[in-house]
């Protein structure tokens, strides 16, 4: 059976736009090029292409069941067919007797032969083309058709038929293009021969082949770093990957590293490679003449951020501090100088020393740089230089340096404590500060990364063991926002239920138990997630099993009931098992709340496992609906104190048993 | 590059390149831009369904870039060769690149590539989508397909290359510093227009009379309206008088005398206005001139 080819010719598509498509190709072929094995996808800047192998020559013939008139129209009282009858079965290609009765009507099976691919396949590659869905879309002719950039050719062949594909006023036939500059139309006689032509041409279509002869040539190279993931971007920026060195001048090596990496990455997309070289990848073209340009570029931008860099020096980190007044945190939250008073109360309820309120006090000082102006993704490094540079303690400006990170789910942990109480305060700040101001993250919208930040949180009280009484922290961060007039209008205690819940996929227990610890009533970060490992460490054992027990069947019955006591009088108490666990819960009660109150779950769970065999034997021994409604009221109390207590660790219900 | 050309040549060759394609060649506007963008030429010429295909020279003013001529690559006023071709034709990057060789530019020698970059004009409310054109990991020209102008979608997509004078004459001449570059014969970028930086950047940073700009700035906008309150609106004096709202703004911006807040709703009431000067042009260009007498009210 025939190889289909498809290409879309395409002026240079961005890198976003080609990782778009290489995942929306094989099933946009699937649902629309019939039969047809997986398809061999090319993604590059100038073409989308796919191969399918063994494409059917025809769809296959199917049967058509229609329905017709009812069968009192179409047969009259004798069971002859009508006129109607008549008409309907000649419309459908049968004979009258051929029409089947069912249901009231009338109907014809009808044969439909399948379409051959030659017929079919113009729409379903169109289609194809205009299932394509980017981040960004444009118009480039009158057509109104819309893409991520101007379409220019298409190519489609099956086997050596060239199929035209109508698309807009775009140009069909059984052509390519090659290199842009060094190569011209390509004829594509066999579709299987696609790949093989336009290599010819200067052309490696296949972005995996590109990636590993990038990947191969650097490594020939020694060493080379990709410290920002530019690799996948420039394996989109070129059709024929051409891998050379340069070098730069050494005197820029008095510039931070990171610095010259960035300057690097951000602008140029090149790969350092050790002291005062790094490569880059061309599309072609004279090495010598390339080498040269680009060397001489570099040269130009680490001069520009020599200049930066020898500017905010001089200017120190005290007067960018300063100038934080003027520069907007969020329109309607005040300014970076109003969120570095914020950061610095923060920290010192999060137990922060000298070291992380000074940090707090200059932690978004290097928002007013220079550097950070050119390299936002600088920001917190340059602020930590300019701090050592300025003779401050290593403790304050590893705080500084630190306060992002984790920034994603590998990411480490700042490593002082002064860095983990900044990290912590940023982000309760930009959590309530989003919160307050209804900025909401929704299903699809997180533009300010909150999820994030709330995951980060987690982990700086579950990994760094930073104690964070986070509704403590959003109440004092709201009345300072509110003080500093911000136009705060939410009220944004939900933050707690938004943080826990990402506490849910970081602990490697099952959910269930993190929920049930959610439910303690605990208030501190760690503590909520130290519960849920503990009860789920424990889950097993037999301690859980009474603390389980005594929790479930006194919540079952009396958690839904209505009428309970204010409180318990223990002159109603009459059953010998009512006393009993009264008893019980007297011994046991305020062991839990001490224990649960020290973090000693463990301990807790003992304590709240003695109230099982008594729950157990009230159940049995004991009629809580007595038909006296003060008896009743006072054994609905007595089982809800008991819920109460066990409570302490949680909603246990929420645990499957 | 040996034989590289001057300065002047460079913009010669491309004043003759681009008039052999049959574009109107016009002279710089007389009122300060930003941008080559914000000349009448490319604004207003770009709305409606008429073709059009214009290129010139355009002095891009922006006052926070200066460095008092101290930096080699940033300035408050540089050079930008502007082309718009209405519609944009289906070869358009291939003209471009013949832009390319006609300065002397082998492209199957040097790496000349286009790297994403989407064009935002906020003040104009205007954007589209394109590429910066890099030559050996030089950025040097901008090239745009406009999706919008003054917030309206457009009949007919426009083509905007814009090269970077300096940066492509840098390219060719192989100098680190726009001021060492050959302006002719003896004459350098510098010789022309060093103490023009120096001087200016003391202005904009420094001497610039903010409560004075305030006030210009709400004249002009005073005026805009004024002009497009009229039975017969003048679409293009108002539109000068965006020009010069939006020329005081930069000036305001350098001088730190916006925060950022401020900043945000200066830039709405530019946008608002420029918005508004694009629907009044595009209104008295819908009725041919001779058709106007009997046009119903």
């Amino acid at each position: 059976m025939p190889t289909l080819l498809f290409e879309i010719g395409c002026e240079e598509l961005p890198a976003a736009a080609c990782e778009a498509a290489t995942l929306q190709l094989p099933e946009l072929v699937a649902r629309h090029v019939p039969g047809g094995g997986e398809p061999h996808v090319f993604v590059g800047p100038r073409r989308l292409a796919f191969l399918v192998d063994d494409v059917p020559e025809r769809e296959d013939d199917r049967v058509e069941r229609r329905r017709g008139p009812s069968e009192a129209i179409a047969f009259g009282e004798d069971g002859t067919p009508t006129k109607a009858a008549e008409g309907f079965a000649r419309s459908s290609g049968v004979s009258v007797e051929a029409l089947e009765r069912a249901d009231g009507f009338v109907w014809a099976e009808q044969r439909v032969e399948g379409r051959t691919a030659a017929e079919l396949l113009p729409e379903a590659l169109a289609r194809v083309v205009t299932g394509l869905a980017f981040p960004k879309t444009m118009r480039w002719d009158a057509s109104g058709l819309r893409f991520a950039r101007p379409l220019r050719w298409l190519c489609a062949k099956l086997d050596a038929e060239t199929i035209a594909v109508a698309l807009g006023s775009v140009p069909s036939g059984g052509t390519s293009q090659g290199h842009r500059f060094t190569a011209g139309e390509v004829e594509i006689a066999q579709a299987s021969e696609y790949a093989d032509r336009l290599r010819e041409a200067g052309v490696e279509p296949d972005q995996r082949l590109r990636r590993e002869e990038i990947v191969r040539a650097l490594d020939d190279l020694g060493e080379w770093h990709d410290p920002t993931g530019v690799l996948g971007e420039v394996v989109h920026l070129v059709e024929r990957p051409l891998v050379l060195t340069g070098a730069y001048d050494e005197r820029f090596l008095e510039l931070p590293m990171r610095v010259i990496e960035t300057v690097m990455q951000a602008h140029q997309r090149y790969f350092p490679l050790g002291p005062a070289r790094f490569a880059f990848v061309a599309n072609g073209g004279d090495p010598d003449v390339i080498r040269a340009g680009n060397e001489n570029v570099l040269a130009g931008r680490l001069d520009d951020a020599a200049f930066s860099y020898a500017r905010d020096l001089e200017r120190g980190l005290d007067a960018m501090r300063e100038s934080l007044p003027a520069i907007t945190f969020h329109a309607r939250a005040g300014s970076f100088a109003d969120k570095a008073e914020r950061l610095e109360k923060l920290s010192g309820l999060l137990g922060g020393g000298d070291a992380s309120r000074e940090a707090a006090r200059l932690a978004k000082a290097d928002q007013a740089s220079s550097m950070v102006h050119e390299f936002p993704e600088l920001q917190g490094f340059m602020g930590a230089e300019y701090a050592r540079r300025a003779g401050l303690p290593e403790a304050v400006a590893a705080a500084i340096e630190e306060q992002y990170r984790p920034a994603g789910a590998g990411d480490e942990l700042p490593q002082t404590a002064a860095g983990r109480v900044l990290a912590a305060a940023d982000r309760v700040d930009n959590l309530t500060t989003a919160f307050a101001l209804g900025e909401r993250p929704t299903g699809s919208r997180d533009p300010y990364g909150l999820r994030r930040a709330a995951i980060g949180l987690c982990r700086l009280a579950v990994e760094g063991g930073l104690e964070i009484d986070l509704a403590a922290l959003v109440r004092r961060d709201l009345e300072l926002l509110t003080r500093q007039s911000a136009e705060v209008s939410d009220d944004p205690s939900d933050v707690w239920d938004f943080v826990l819940e990402r506490l849910e996929g970081l602990l490697d227990v099952p959910v269930e138990f993190v929920r049930a610890a959610r439910a303690s009533g605990l208030r501190e970060i760690g503590a909520v997630a130290h519960l849920a490992t503990t009860l789920a460490a424990e889950a097993d054992s037999e301690a859980f099993a009474g603390a389980y027990t005594a929790f479930d069947r006194a919540n079952r019955l009396a958690g839904r009931a209505d009428g309970a006591a204010a409180a318990l009088d223990t002159r109603l108490t009459v059953e010998p098992a009512e006393d009993a666990l009264v008893e019980a819960l007297a011994r046991a009660g305020p062991r839990i709340e001490s224990a649960v109150e020290a973090g000693d779950f463990g301990t807790a769970l003992d304590a709240a496992a003695e109230l099982g065999q008594p729950v157990d034997r009230f159940f049995d021994e004991v009629l809580v609906m007595a038909d006296d409604a003060a008896i009743r009221a006072n054994r609905l109390r007595l089982l809800l104190d008991v819920r109460d207590a066990v409570g302490l660790l949680g909603d246990l219900s929420q645990i499957p048993r | 590059m040996s034989g590289a050309p001057t300065y002047q040549e460079m913009l010669l060759r491309l004043e003759r390149f681009w008039a052999d394609y049959g574009c109107v060649i016009q002279q710089p506007y007389h009122t300060e831009v930003g941008a080559g963008t914000f000349n009448p030429a490319t604004f207003l010429r770009c709305l409606g369904p008429e073709p059009w295909k214009a290129a010139y020279v355009e002095p891009s003013i922006r006052p926070s870039d200066g460095r008092y001529g101290e930096n080699p690559y940033r300035f408050q006023q540089f050079w930008q060769y502007q082309v718009v071709l209405k519609p944009a034709p289906e070869d358009v990057l291939d003209v471009y690149f013949e832009s390319l060789r006609s300065l002397g530019i082998d492209t199957t020698a040097h790496d000349v590539r286009l790297v994403e970059d989407d064009w935002e004009g906020p003040t104009l409310g205007a954007w589209g989508l394109g590429w910066e054109v890099w030559i050996d990991g030089l950025e040097c020209t901008q090239f745009t397909y406009f999706q919008q102008l003054g917030g309206l979608e457009l009949d007919l997509v426009t083509a905007e290359i814009t090269y970077g004078t300096e940066r492509l004459a840098m390219f060719l001449q192989g100098k680190q510093s726009a001021f060492d570059l050959v302006w002719t014969e003896g004459v350098t970028w510098g010789d022309v227009f060093r103490e023009n930086e120096r001087e200016w950047s003391v202005y904009n940073f420094e001497e610039a009379d903010v409560p004075l700009l305030v006030r210009r700035f709400e004249a002009h906008e005073r005026e805009c309206e004024r002009l497009l309150a009229r039975d017969e609106p003048l679409p293009l004096p108002a539109y000068d008088a965006v020009l010069k709202c939006s020329h005081a703004f930069n000036l305001l911006d350098a001088r730190g005398a916006i925060s950022v807040t401020e900043r945000a709703a200066y830039i709405a009431r530019v946008r608002h206005l420029a918005r508004r000067v694009a629907l009044a042009y595009l209104a008295g260009r819908q009725v041919p001139e001779e058709e106007h007498a009997d046009a119903p009210l």
